[in-house]
């Protein structure tokens, strides 16, 4: 524990509570559309043919791959899990481990559509004894939406992602 | 879609896990995270070597329960918790069951293995 700050669990949790009463806090643009040869190239990775999904749609978990930043690309600096990683962090949890996802569908994504994804906190919970060592749980919530042309902003998927910020074990 | 049984196992499915799998994945997935495309680096953060990606463990997921349940099935969801790294000359191993269907939908459970355990293991949600 010797990499721990004065930091202590009120100061996190308040700073949980600023940000995850932020909402939405970050969003940013699918750098490219729903296009077809992305979609190809993933079929070719992951060894899957399926027709649907060379005529038009698109594979459902890959939602979250048209609004990966991409090579160079950084995320929106106010963006709520990384302010509250940032923030665990600097009090001495300095190691991350993803721990669950769970992405929820609301329809298939078509080829064409221009992808936005917004980014809230939804909870951090500790801290709690793992395997790993001390740590807090930190769930993020990703929803992505298409925009229409009359205004209306229509969310097609969704996403839990949860990570363990811990202080890793002295290794001898 | 094939009709859905509760209690029917999905037939077990394992997929060699070479560089060239872990990197394209990766890389497919839009994915540039250096730990799963140079080993130098993933070595140097404490990994034994390049390691999976989680975008690509979920598209497994899918590839996995759709190719079995028919490619018109409409997926509503994968909730996976993560668990051991899969790393190169590891094989994944993929099997399932159907373990509910409720008010149109059907969840199958899935459980992803490697040497050092389960790798994913979750469930997936189904119009059925």
């Amino acid at each position: 524990m010797s990499a721990r700050t004065s930091v202590g669990h009120d100061e996190i949790m308040a700073e949980a509570e600023r940000i995850k009463a932020l909402g939405e806090a970050s969003e940013s643009q699918a750098p490219y559309p729903v296009n077809q040869p992305t979609i190809g190239t993933w079929l070719d990775a992951m060894g899957y043919d399926n027709e649907r999904f060379r005529s038009g749609e698109a594979p459902p978990s890959m939602a979250q791959v048209w609004t990966m930043p991409g090579l160079g690309r950084k995320r929106p600096p106010e963006d709520p899990l990384s302010r509250m990683t940032e923030f665990l962090t600097a009090a001495g949890y300095t190691a991350v481990l993803g721990t669950n996802c769970e992405q929820s569908y609301e329809r298939y994504l078509r080829v064409g559509e221009e992808l936005r994804v917004t980014s809230a906190l939804d909870s951090v919970v500790g801290p709690k004894r793992t395997a790993m060592g001390e740590g807090y749980f930190v769930t993020s919530r990703n929803t992505w939406y298409v925009d229409h042309p009359d205004g209306r902003s229509e969310a097609v998927a969704t996403m839990l992602f949860r990570v363990l910020k811990f202080v890793p074990r002295e290794t001898p | 879609m094939r009709t859905l049984t509760v209690g029917e196992q999905l037939p077990e499915w394992s997929l060699p896990m070479t560089p060239t799998t872990i990197v394209s994945t990766a890389i497919a997935t839009r994915d540039w995270q250096d730990v799963h495309h140079d080993r130098d680096v993933a070595q140097a953060s404490g990994s034994k070597d390049i390691f999976l990606n989680i975008l690509t463990s979920n598209g497994l997921v899918e590839r996995y329960v759709v190719d079995w349940l028919g490619h018109d099935a409409e997926l509503k969801g994968i909730a996976i918790r993560l668990g051991a790294p899969a790393h190169p000359y590891d094989t994944l191993t993929f099997r399932g069951t159907v373990e509910s269907v409720e008010d149109g939908v059907a969840t199958i459970s899935v459980v992803g293995s490697v040497s050092l355990g389960d790798h994913v293991a979750g469930t997936v949600r189904v119009v059925a």
